[in-house]
Protein backbone atom coordinates (compact mmCIF):
# COMPACT_ATOMS: atom_id res chain seq x y z
CA UNK A 1 0.00 0.00 0.00
CA UNK A 2 1.27 3.45 -0.89
CA UNK A 3 1.47 5.89 1.97
CA UNK A 4 3.17 8.72 0.15
CA UNK A 5 0.12 10.65 -0.95
CA UNK A 6 1.20 10.09 -4.54
CA UNK A 7 -1.82 10.56 -6.77
CA UNK A 8 -0.13 8.97 -9.79
CA UNK A 9 0.40 5.78 -7.75
CA UNK A 10 -3.29 5.79 -6.93
CA UNK A 11 -4.17 6.19 -10.61
CA UNK A 12 -1.90 3.35 -11.66
CA UNK A 13 -3.45 1.05 -9.06
CA UNK A 14 -6.77 1.84 -10.72
CA UNK A 15 -5.34 0.79 -14.07
CA UNK A 16 -4.76 4.27 -15.52
CA UNK A 17 -2.21 4.67 -18.33
CA UNK A 18 -0.76 7.93 -19.60
CA UNK A 19 -1.18 8.82 -23.29
CA UNK A 20 2.48 8.11 -24.09
CA UNK A 21 2.80 4.90 -22.11
CA UNK A 22 3.63 1.93 -24.28
CA UNK A 23 4.49 4.20 -27.22
CA UNK A 24 7.84 3.16 -28.67
CA UNK A 25 9.83 6.12 -29.90
CA UNK A 26 10.45 5.48 -33.58
CA UNK A 27 9.92 7.23 -36.87
CA UNK A 28 9.33 10.95 -37.11
CA UNK A 29 6.42 13.26 -37.66
CA UNK A 30 7.22 13.33 -41.36
CA UNK A 31 5.59 9.89 -41.57
CA UNK A 32 2.41 11.04 -39.84
CA UNK A 33 -0.82 10.64 -41.78
CA UNK A 34 -2.41 13.53 -39.82
CA UNK A 35 -1.58 16.91 -38.31
CA UNK A 36 -1.55 16.93 -34.52
CA UNK A 37 -3.36 19.79 -32.78
CA UNK A 38 -0.91 22.39 -31.48
CA UNK A 39 0.27 25.98 -31.80
CA UNK A 40 0.28 28.72 -29.21
CA UNK A 41 1.92 31.67 -27.63
CA UNK A 42 2.07 31.77 -23.85
CA UNK A 43 4.04 34.16 -21.72
CA UNK A 44 4.68 34.97 -18.10
CA UNK A 45 6.15 38.09 -16.53
CA UNK A 46 7.01 39.13 -13.01
CA UNK A 47 5.33 42.45 -12.38
CA UNK A 48 5.08 44.64 -9.30
CA UNK A 49 2.57 42.59 -7.29
CA UNK A 50 3.46 39.04 -8.38
CA UNK A 51 3.30 37.16 -11.64
CA UNK A 52 1.14 37.56 -14.71
CA UNK A 53 0.58 34.68 -17.07
CA UNK A 54 -1.23 34.89 -20.40
CA UNK A 55 -1.98 32.87 -23.50
CA UNK A 56 -3.75 33.23 -26.82
CA UNK A 57 -6.86 31.15 -27.48
CA UNK A 58 -6.15 29.45 -30.82
CA UNK A 59 -5.62 25.74 -31.38
CA UNK A 60 -4.47 24.63 -34.83
CA UNK A 61 -3.91 21.39 -36.72
CA UNK A 62 -1.55 22.00 -39.60
CA UNK A 63 -2.94 24.98 -41.52
CA UNK A 64 -6.37 24.62 -40.01
CA UNK A 65 -7.70 26.69 -37.14
CA UNK A 66 -9.38 24.09 -34.99
CA UNK A 67 -10.62 26.13 -32.08
CA UNK A 68 -10.66 29.77 -31.04
CA UNK A 69 -11.59 29.42 -27.38
CA UNK A 70 -8.83 27.19 -26.03
CA UNK A 71 -7.79 28.01 -22.48
CA UNK A 72 -4.09 27.38 -22.28
CA UNK A 73 -3.57 28.78 -18.81
CA UNK A 74 -4.87 26.21 -16.34
CA UNK A 75 -5.38 26.68 -12.61
CA UNK A 76 -3.62 24.04 -10.53
CA UNK A 77 -4.41 25.36 -7.05
CA UNK A 78 -5.12 28.65 -5.30
CA UNK A 79 -1.56 29.90 -5.96
CA UNK A 80 -0.30 28.19 -9.08
CA UNK A 81 -1.06 27.81 -12.76
CA UNK A 82 0.38 25.99 -15.71
CA UNK A 83 0.34 27.50 -19.18
CA UNK A 84 0.68 25.03 -22.01
CA UNK A 85 2.14 25.07 -25.45
CA UNK A 86 2.43 22.03 -27.65
CA UNK A 87 0.00 19.16 -27.80
CA UNK A 88 -3.16 20.04 -25.87
CA UNK A 89 -4.21 16.39 -25.51
CA UNK A 90 -1.18 15.58 -23.39
CA UNK A 91 -0.94 19.00 -21.77
CA UNK A 92 -4.50 19.03 -20.44
CA UNK A 93 -3.98 15.53 -19.12
CA UNK A 94 -0.81 16.61 -17.33
CA UNK A 95 -2.62 19.63 -15.88
CA UNK A 96 -5.47 17.45 -14.63
CA UNK A 97 -3.09 14.97 -13.04
CA UNK A 98 -1.16 17.80 -11.38
CA UNK A 99 -4.25 19.57 -10.08
CA UNK A 100 -5.43 16.36 -8.47
CA UNK A 101 -1.93 15.49 -7.26
CA UNK A 102 -1.56 18.76 -5.35
CA UNK A 103 -4.99 18.51 -3.74
CA UNK A 104 -4.64 14.80 -3.02
CA UNK A 105 -1.29 15.27 -1.36
CA UNK A 106 -2.52 18.20 0.72
CA UNK A 107 -5.59 16.32 1.93
CA UNK A 108 -4.00 12.94 2.45
CA UNK A 109 -0.68 14.00 3.95
CA UNK A 110 -2.25 16.88 5.91
CA UNK A 111 0.28 19.38 4.60
CA UNK A 112 0.72 21.54 1.51
CA UNK A 113 3.02 20.12 -1.15
CA UNK A 114 6.22 22.19 -1.19
CA UNK A 115 7.03 24.31 -4.23
CA UNK A 116 10.05 22.12 -5.01
CA UNK A 117 7.89 19.01 -4.94
CA UNK A 118 5.31 20.61 -7.23
CA UNK A 119 8.04 21.46 -9.74
CA UNK A 120 9.38 17.93 -9.49
CA UNK A 121 5.94 16.41 -10.12
CA UNK A 122 5.54 18.46 -13.29
CA UNK A 123 9.02 17.54 -14.43
CA UNK A 124 8.33 13.83 -13.91
CA UNK A 125 5.13 13.98 -15.94
CA UNK A 126 6.97 15.65 -18.82
CA UNK A 127 9.68 12.98 -18.63
CA UNK A 128 7.01 10.27 -18.79
CA UNK A 129 5.91 11.88 -22.02
CA UNK A 130 9.31 11.71 -23.74
CA UNK A 131 8.30 8.89 -26.16
CA UNK A 132 5.40 11.02 -27.41
CA UNK A 133 7.64 14.07 -27.69
CA UNK A 134 10.19 12.13 -29.76
CA UNK A 135 7.42 10.83 -32.02
CA UNK A 136 6.72 14.47 -32.75
CA UNK A 137 3.06 14.32 -31.86
CA UNK A 138 2.81 14.95 -28.15
CA UNK A 139 5.49 17.34 -26.98
CA UNK A 140 4.42 19.64 -24.15
CA UNK A 141 6.41 22.71 -23.18
CA UNK A 142 4.72 24.32 -20.19
CA UNK A 143 5.32 27.40 -18.08
CA UNK A 144 4.63 26.99 -14.38
CA UNK A 145 3.90 30.15 -12.40
CA UNK A 146 3.20 30.51 -8.73
CA UNK A 147 3.34 32.91 -5.83
CA UNK A 148 5.79 31.58 -3.26
CA UNK A 149 4.30 32.55 0.09
CA UNK A 150 7.50 31.62 1.90
CA UNK A 151 9.63 34.06 -0.10
CA UNK A 152 6.67 36.42 -0.66
CA UNK A 153 7.30 36.77 -4.40
CA UNK A 154 6.03 35.48 -7.71
CA UNK A 155 8.08 32.76 -9.42
CA UNK A 156 8.17 31.55 -13.01
CA UNK A 157 9.57 28.27 -14.29
CA UNK A 158 9.75 26.94 -17.81
CA UNK A 159 10.59 23.52 -19.14
CA UNK A 160 11.94 21.90 -22.25
CA UNK A 161 10.23 18.95 -23.93
CA UNK A 162 12.35 16.47 -21.96
CA UNK A 163 11.42 17.83 -18.55
CA UNK A 164 14.41 20.02 -17.71
CA UNK A 165 13.30 22.88 -15.48
CA UNK A 166 14.54 26.48 -15.50
CA UNK A 167 13.60 29.39 -13.32
CA UNK A 168 13.41 32.80 -14.91
CA UNK A 169 13.81 35.97 -12.89
CA UNK A 170 11.92 38.37 -15.15
CA UNK A 171 9.91 36.89 -18.03
CA UNK A 172 9.56 33.97 -20.40
CA UNK A 173 7.55 32.95 -23.44
CA UNK A 174 7.11 29.65 -25.27
CA UNK A 175 5.10 28.27 -28.17
CA UNK A 176 5.19 28.75 -31.91
CA UNK A 177 4.62 32.51 -31.63
CA UNK A 178 7.28 33.07 -29.00
CA UNK A 179 10.25 33.75 -31.33
CA UNK A 180 8.35 36.78 -32.61
CA UNK A 181 8.15 38.42 -29.17
CA UNK A 182 11.14 37.16 -27.22
CA UNK A 183 13.27 40.04 -28.43
CA UNK A 184 10.45 42.51 -27.87
CA UNK A 185 10.19 41.39 -24.24
CA UNK A 186 13.93 41.78 -23.73
CA UNK A 187 13.87 45.22 -25.33
CA UNK A 188 10.89 46.35 -23.26
CA UNK A 189 12.39 45.11 -20.02
CA UNK A 190 15.78 46.67 -20.72
CA UNK A 191 14.94 49.96 -22.42
CA UNK A 192 11.19 50.43 -22.18
CA UNK A 193 9.55 53.16 -20.08
CA UNK A 194 9.03 50.66 -17.28
CA UNK A 195 10.69 47.39 -16.49
CA UNK A 196 8.19 44.55 -16.08
CA UNK A 197 9.07 44.38 -12.39
CA UNK A 198 7.94 47.99 -11.90
CA UNK A 199 4.65 47.73 -13.80
CA UNK A 200 1.32 47.99 -12.00
CA UNK A 201 -1.33 45.41 -12.83
CA UNK A 202 -3.10 47.30 -15.63
CA UNK A 203 0.08 48.17 -17.45
CA UNK A 204 1.31 44.57 -17.17
CA UNK A 205 -1.99 43.23 -18.53
CA UNK A 206 -1.96 45.78 -21.36
CA UNK A 207 1.63 44.85 -22.17
CA UNK A 208 0.79 41.11 -22.20
CA UNK A 209 -2.02 41.73 -24.71
CA UNK A 210 0.31 43.84 -26.91
CA UNK A 211 2.83 41.02 -26.88
CA UNK A 212 0.26 38.36 -27.79
CA UNK A 213 -1.03 40.56 -30.58
CA UNK A 214 2.51 40.94 -31.86
CA UNK A 215 3.02 37.18 -31.73
CA UNK A 216 -0.20 36.73 -33.72
CA UNK A 217 1.07 39.15 -36.36
CA UNK A 218 3.97 36.81 -37.19
CA UNK A 219 2.63 33.37 -36.27
CA UNK A 220 -0.46 31.96 -37.96
CA UNK A 221 -0.89 29.45 -35.14
CA UNK A 222 -1.37 32.22 -32.56
CA UNK A 223 -4.79 33.82 -32.28
CA UNK A 224 -5.39 37.56 -31.76
CA UNK A 225 -8.43 39.31 -30.34
CA UNK A 226 -11.32 37.67 -32.20
CA UNK A 227 -13.62 40.54 -33.19
CA UNK A 228 -16.53 38.56 -34.57
CA UNK A 229 -16.95 36.32 -31.54
CA UNK A 230 -15.46 38.85 -29.07
CA UNK A 231 -12.80 36.51 -27.66
CA UNK A 232 -9.90 37.94 -25.65
CA UNK A 233 -6.70 36.16 -24.63
CA UNK A 234 -6.55 34.45 -21.23
CA UNK A 235 -4.78 36.59 -18.63
CA UNK A 236 -4.32 35.63 -14.98
CA UNK A 237 -2.36 37.15 -12.12
CA UNK A 238 -1.06 35.52 -8.96
CA UNK A 239 -0.31 37.73 -5.97
CA UNK A 240 -0.02 37.32 -2.21
CA UNK A 241 -3.81 37.08 -2.08
CA UNK A 242 -3.92 34.23 -4.59
CA UNK A 243 -4.84 33.49 -8.16
CA UNK A 244 -7.14 35.85 -10.05
CA UNK A 245 -8.60 35.71 -13.55
CA UNK A 246 -8.66 39.07 -15.30
CA UNK A 247 -12.31 39.55 -16.26
CA UNK A 248 -13.42 40.14 -19.84
CA UNK A 249 -14.59 43.69 -19.15
CA UNK A 250 -11.18 44.64 -17.74
CA UNK A 251 -9.48 43.01 -20.72
CA UNK A 252 -11.78 44.91 -23.08
CA UNK A 253 -10.91 48.26 -21.53
CA UNK A 254 -7.17 47.55 -21.43
CA UNK A 255 -7.22 46.15 -24.97
CA UNK A 256 -8.80 49.39 -26.16
CA UNK A 257 -6.21 51.43 -24.28
CA UNK A 258 -3.02 49.46 -24.95
CA UNK A 259 -3.58 47.47 -28.17
CA UNK A 260 -6.04 49.56 -30.21
CA UNK A 261 -4.88 52.83 -28.72
CA UNK A 262 -1.47 53.42 -27.26
CA UNK A 263 1.34 55.58 -28.60
CA UNK A 264 1.20 56.04 -32.34
CA UNK A 265 -2.37 54.67 -32.70
CA UNK B 1 -12.53 -21.73 15.06
CA UNK B 2 -15.73 -23.17 13.72
CA UNK B 3 -17.96 -20.26 14.57
CA UNK B 4 -20.16 -20.70 11.52
CA UNK B 5 -21.26 -24.08 12.85
CA UNK B 6 -22.41 -22.58 16.07
CA UNK B 7 -25.01 -19.88 15.50
CA UNK B 8 -25.40 -19.15 19.17
CA UNK B 9 -21.73 -18.57 19.73
CA UNK B 10 -21.65 -16.47 16.59
CA UNK B 11 -24.43 -14.19 17.84
CA UNK B 12 -22.76 -13.96 21.20
CA UNK B 13 -19.49 -13.13 19.50
CA UNK B 14 -21.12 -10.23 17.64
CA UNK B 15 -22.70 -8.92 20.85
CA UNK B 16 -19.37 -9.12 22.63
CA UNK B 17 -17.78 -7.26 19.78
CA UNK B 18 -20.32 -4.45 20.12
CA UNK B 19 -19.68 -4.20 23.84
CA UNK B 20 -15.95 -4.20 23.27
CA UNK B 21 -16.08 -1.44 20.65
CA UNK B 22 -18.49 0.75 22.60
CA UNK B 23 -16.37 0.36 25.67
CA UNK B 24 -13.27 1.40 23.75
CA UNK B 25 -14.67 4.53 22.15
CA UNK B 26 -17.47 5.73 24.46
CA UNK B 27 -15.32 8.38 26.12
CA UNK B 28 -14.15 9.82 22.81
CA UNK B 29 -14.70 13.50 22.14
CA UNK B 30 -18.00 13.94 20.23
CA UNK B 31 -18.28 15.61 16.84
CA UNK B 32 -21.02 18.07 15.92
CA UNK B 33 -22.08 19.11 12.43
CA UNK B 34 -24.53 21.91 11.75
CA UNK B 35 -25.55 23.91 8.71
CA UNK B 36 -25.34 27.70 8.88
CA UNK B 37 -26.05 30.60 6.54
CA UNK B 38 -22.85 30.15 4.50
CA UNK B 39 -22.39 26.38 4.60
CA UNK B 40 -21.63 23.73 7.19
CA UNK B 41 -19.78 23.89 10.49
CA UNK B 42 -18.00 20.85 11.97
CA UNK B 43 -16.78 21.10 15.54
CA UNK B 44 -15.05 19.01 18.18
CA UNK B 45 -12.68 19.47 21.10
CA UNK B 46 -9.40 17.70 21.51
CA UNK B 47 -6.13 17.86 23.36
CA UNK B 48 -4.04 18.52 20.31
CA UNK B 49 -4.47 15.88 17.63
CA UNK B 50 -6.44 16.72 14.51
CA UNK B 51 -9.89 15.13 14.44
CA UNK B 52 -11.57 16.91 11.51
CA UNK B 53 -10.43 16.35 7.96
CA UNK B 54 -10.94 17.50 4.39
CA UNK B 55 -11.96 14.68 2.05
CA UNK B 56 -12.76 16.56 -1.14
CA UNK B 57 -13.80 20.01 -2.39
CA UNK B 58 -17.15 20.01 -0.57
CA UNK B 59 -16.78 17.02 1.77
CA UNK B 60 -15.44 16.94 5.32
CA UNK B 61 -15.02 14.16 7.88
CA UNK B 62 -14.93 13.89 11.65
CA UNK B 63 -14.74 10.78 13.78
CA UNK B 64 -14.72 9.34 17.26
CA UNK B 65 -12.50 6.40 17.99
CA UNK B 66 -9.02 5.02 17.62
CA UNK B 67 -6.85 7.47 15.72
CA UNK B 68 -5.11 4.81 13.59
CA UNK B 69 -8.45 3.31 12.52
CA UNK B 70 -9.83 6.76 11.73
CA UNK B 71 -6.72 7.39 9.69
CA UNK B 72 -7.29 4.25 7.57
CA UNK B 73 -10.91 5.23 6.90
CA UNK B 74 -9.99 8.82 6.15
CA UNK B 75 -7.38 7.72 3.60
CA UNK B 76 -9.83 5.30 1.99
CA UNK B 77 -12.40 8.08 1.61
CA UNK B 78 -9.83 10.47 0.14
CA UNK B 79 -8.51 7.84 -2.30
CA UNK B 80 -12.00 7.04 -3.51
CA UNK B 81 -13.01 10.69 -3.89
CA UNK B 82 -9.90 11.63 -5.89
CA UNK B 83 -10.13 8.56 -8.09
CA UNK B 84 -13.70 9.41 -9.02
CA UNK B 85 -12.91 13.12 -9.32
CA UNK B 86 -10.12 12.48 -11.80
CA UNK B 87 -11.58 9.62 -13.83
CA UNK B 88 -15.07 11.14 -14.03
CA UNK B 89 -15.39 14.72 -12.77
CA UNK B 90 -15.49 16.75 -9.58
CA UNK B 91 -19.30 16.78 -9.77
CA UNK B 92 -19.40 13.00 -9.69
CA UNK B 93 -17.77 12.89 -6.27
CA UNK B 94 -20.76 12.55 -3.97
CA UNK B 95 -20.95 11.66 -0.33
CA UNK B 96 -23.46 8.94 -1.11
CA UNK B 97 -20.92 7.08 -3.25
CA UNK B 98 -18.22 7.35 -0.60
CA UNK B 99 -20.55 6.04 2.11
CA UNK B 100 -22.51 3.40 0.19
CA UNK B 101 -19.67 1.89 -1.81
CA UNK B 102 -16.64 2.87 0.26
CA UNK B 103 -16.77 3.33 4.00
CA UNK B 104 -19.97 1.40 4.80
CA UNK B 105 -18.90 -1.94 3.29
CA UNK B 106 -15.28 -1.51 4.47
CA UNK B 107 -16.29 -1.01 8.10
CA UNK B 108 -18.87 -3.78 7.90
CA UNK B 109 -16.24 -6.20 6.57
CA UNK B 110 -13.96 -5.27 9.45
CA UNK B 111 -16.75 -5.74 11.95
CA UNK B 112 -17.70 -9.18 10.57
CA UNK B 113 -14.18 -10.52 10.53
CA UNK B 114 -14.26 -11.89 14.08
CA UNK B 115 -10.66 -13.07 14.11
CA UNK B 116 -9.36 -9.55 13.52
CA UNK B 117 -9.72 -6.30 15.36
CA UNK B 118 -12.67 -4.24 14.09
CA UNK B 119 -12.48 -0.56 13.22
CA UNK B 120 -12.79 1.25 16.53
CA UNK B 121 -14.44 4.27 15.01
CA UNK B 122 -17.69 6.03 14.34
CA UNK B 123 -17.48 8.42 11.42
CA UNK B 124 -19.43 11.53 10.47
CA UNK B 125 -19.23 12.95 6.96
CA UNK B 126 -20.64 16.24 5.74
CA UNK B 127 -21.35 17.39 2.20
CA UNK B 128 -22.04 20.98 1.19
CA UNK B 129 -24.57 21.63 -1.58
CA UNK B 130 -25.06 18.03 -2.62
CA UNK B 131 -27.69 16.91 -5.08
CA UNK B 132 -30.52 16.40 -2.60
CA UNK B 133 -29.75 18.94 0.09
CA UNK B 134 -27.53 21.90 0.92
CA UNK B 135 -26.37 20.32 4.20
CA UNK B 136 -26.09 16.55 3.98
CA UNK B 137 -24.57 14.39 6.70
CA UNK B 138 -23.94 10.68 7.06
CA UNK B 139 -22.95 8.72 10.10
CA UNK B 140 -21.19 5.44 9.43
CA UNK B 141 -21.35 3.46 12.64
CA UNK B 142 -18.72 1.02 13.93
CA UNK B 143 -20.67 -1.92 12.44
CA UNK B 144 -20.85 -0.36 8.97
CA UNK B 145 -24.49 0.73 9.22
CA UNK B 146 -24.97 4.22 7.82
CA UNK B 147 -27.63 6.88 8.31
CA UNK B 148 -28.36 10.06 6.43
CA UNK B 149 -29.20 13.38 8.08
CA UNK B 150 -30.00 16.84 6.86
CA UNK B 151 -29.22 20.26 8.37
CA UNK B 152 -27.45 18.95 11.46
CA UNK B 153 -25.87 15.80 12.80
CA UNK B 154 -24.31 14.62 16.02
CA UNK B 155 -21.82 11.89 16.77
CA UNK B 156 -20.97 10.78 20.28
CA UNK B 157 -18.70 8.01 21.48
CA UNK B 158 -21.73 5.72 21.73
CA UNK B 159 -25.04 5.85 19.84
CA UNK B 160 -26.93 6.76 23.06
CA UNK B 161 -25.23 10.14 23.06
CA UNK B 162 -26.32 11.07 19.54
CA UNK B 163 -29.97 11.86 20.16
CA UNK B 164 -29.36 13.88 23.34
CA UNK B 165 -26.87 15.99 21.43
CA UNK B 166 -29.34 16.33 18.59
CA UNK B 167 -31.97 17.73 20.98
CA UNK B 168 -29.60 20.53 22.02
CA UNK B 169 -28.94 21.36 18.40
CA UNK B 170 -32.51 21.58 17.23
CA UNK B 171 -32.61 24.55 14.85
CA UNK B 172 -35.66 25.50 12.79
CA UNK B 173 -33.90 26.98 9.82
CA UNK B 174 -30.15 26.50 9.60
CA UNK B 175 -29.95 28.73 6.53
CA UNK B 176 -30.58 31.69 8.83
CA UNK B 177 -28.08 30.63 11.49
CA UNK B 178 -25.00 32.86 11.81
CA UNK B 179 -21.59 31.25 12.27
CA UNK B 180 -21.39 32.57 15.83
CA UNK B 181 -24.76 31.07 16.76
CA UNK B 182 -23.86 27.81 15.04
CA UNK B 183 -20.63 27.63 17.06
CA UNK B 184 -22.42 28.28 20.29
CA UNK B 185 -25.12 25.66 19.57
CA UNK B 186 -22.50 23.13 18.50
CA UNK B 187 -20.51 23.63 21.71
CA UNK B 188 -23.59 22.96 23.84
CA UNK B 189 -24.38 19.81 21.87
CA UNK B 190 -20.78 18.71 22.26
CA UNK B 191 -20.98 19.24 26.02
CA UNK B 192 -24.01 17.00 26.52
CA UNK B 193 -22.38 14.33 24.35
CA UNK B 194 -19.30 14.59 26.51
CA UNK B 195 -21.40 14.21 29.61
CA UNK B 196 -22.98 10.97 28.31
CA UNK B 197 -19.58 9.61 27.36
CA UNK B 198 -18.31 10.10 30.89
CA UNK B 199 -21.29 8.52 32.68
CA UNK B 200 -20.31 5.54 34.80
CA UNK B 201 -23.35 3.63 33.63
CA UNK B 202 -25.76 4.39 30.78
CA UNK B 203 -29.45 3.83 31.68
CA UNK B 204 -30.92 1.19 29.37
CA UNK B 205 -34.03 3.29 28.63
CA UNK B 206 -33.69 6.47 26.56
CA UNK B 207 -36.26 8.21 28.72
CA UNK B 208 -34.21 7.58 31.85
CA UNK B 209 -31.17 9.06 30.17
CA UNK B 210 -33.20 12.09 29.07
CA UNK B 211 -34.43 12.63 32.62
CA UNK B 212 -30.90 12.41 33.93
CA UNK B 213 -29.71 14.94 31.34
CA UNK B 214 -32.20 17.66 32.24
CA UNK B 215 -30.21 19.07 35.13
CA UNK B 216 -26.81 19.00 33.49
CA UNK B 217 -25.02 22.36 33.51
CA UNK B 218 -23.54 22.54 30.04
CA UNK B 219 -21.71 25.81 30.62
CA UNK B 220 -19.98 24.29 33.59
CA UNK B 221 -18.89 21.25 31.54
CA UNK B 222 -17.53 23.51 28.81
CA UNK B 223 -15.76 25.72 31.27
CA UNK B 224 -13.99 22.73 32.80
CA UNK B 225 -13.19 20.99 29.50
CA UNK B 226 -11.87 24.13 27.85
CA UNK B 227 -9.12 24.26 30.45
CA UNK B 228 -7.56 21.10 29.00
CA UNK B 229 -8.96 20.87 25.50
CA UNK B 230 -8.87 23.09 22.45
CA UNK B 231 -11.72 23.69 20.02
CA UNK B 232 -11.22 22.42 16.49
CA UNK B 233 -13.76 23.86 14.09
CA UNK B 234 -13.86 23.79 10.29
CA UNK B 235 -16.34 25.07 7.76
CA UNK B 236 -17.38 24.00 4.31
CA UNK B 237 -17.89 27.58 3.26
CA UNK B 238 -20.00 28.28 0.18
CA UNK B 239 -18.60 31.79 -0.35
CA UNK B 240 -14.97 30.63 -0.36
CA UNK B 241 -13.51 31.30 -3.83
CA UNK B 242 -12.07 28.38 -5.78
CA UNK B 243 -13.18 24.77 -5.84
CA UNK B 244 -12.14 23.57 -2.35
CA UNK B 245 -14.63 24.93 0.19
CA UNK B 246 -13.06 23.44 3.33
CA UNK B 247 -11.37 25.81 5.78
CA UNK B 248 -10.16 25.69 9.38
CA UNK B 249 -11.63 28.45 11.53
CA UNK B 250 -9.02 30.73 13.08
CA UNK B 251 -8.56 31.47 16.77
CA UNK B 252 -9.85 34.99 16.13
CA UNK B 253 -13.09 33.61 14.75
CA UNK B 254 -13.54 31.26 17.72
CA UNK B 255 -12.53 33.70 20.44
CA UNK B 256 -15.80 35.65 20.85
CA UNK B 257 -17.77 32.43 21.38
CA UNK B 258 -15.21 30.73 23.60
CA UNK B 259 -14.66 33.74 25.81
CA UNK B 260 -18.25 33.57 27.00
CA UNK B 261 -17.64 30.06 28.35
CA UNK B 262 -14.30 30.80 29.92
CA UNK B 263 -15.61 33.42 32.31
Amino acid sequence: MSDGGDFVDLLRRDGYRFPGEGVVASGSRGDLPFHPTEGTTILAIRYRDGVLIAGDRRATAGNMVLYDRADKVINLDAYSVMAISGSPAVAFEIARVLEHSFQYYRRRQLQEMSLNAKLRRLSLLIKDNIPMAIQGIGAVIPIFATFDRKDACGKIYFYDALGAQFETTDFTTTGSGSPGIRGVMYYQDRWGDHKFADMARDEAVGMAMRLLDTAGEYDSATGRYERVADIFPTVKIITASGLEDIETETLRALHAEYVDGGPGA
Amino acid sequence: MMLSDEPYRWAEGVANRRDYIEDQIRAGSPVVGVGYEDGILLLTLSRSQQKLFEVYDRIGLGAVGHSADIEKLRQAAIDMAHSIGFNYSEEDVTLRQIVYFGLGPAIKAGFDDVVRSPFLARVMLAELDGEASAHTFYIVDYDGAFFRYEDFCTLGGIPDADHLMEQRLDVDDVTKLSLTDALSKALQAWAIGRWVGKLEEIPSEDSDLDALAVDVDLNDILKRELQDLGVEAVVLQRSLSGKPKYRLLTDDELAPVLDSFKK
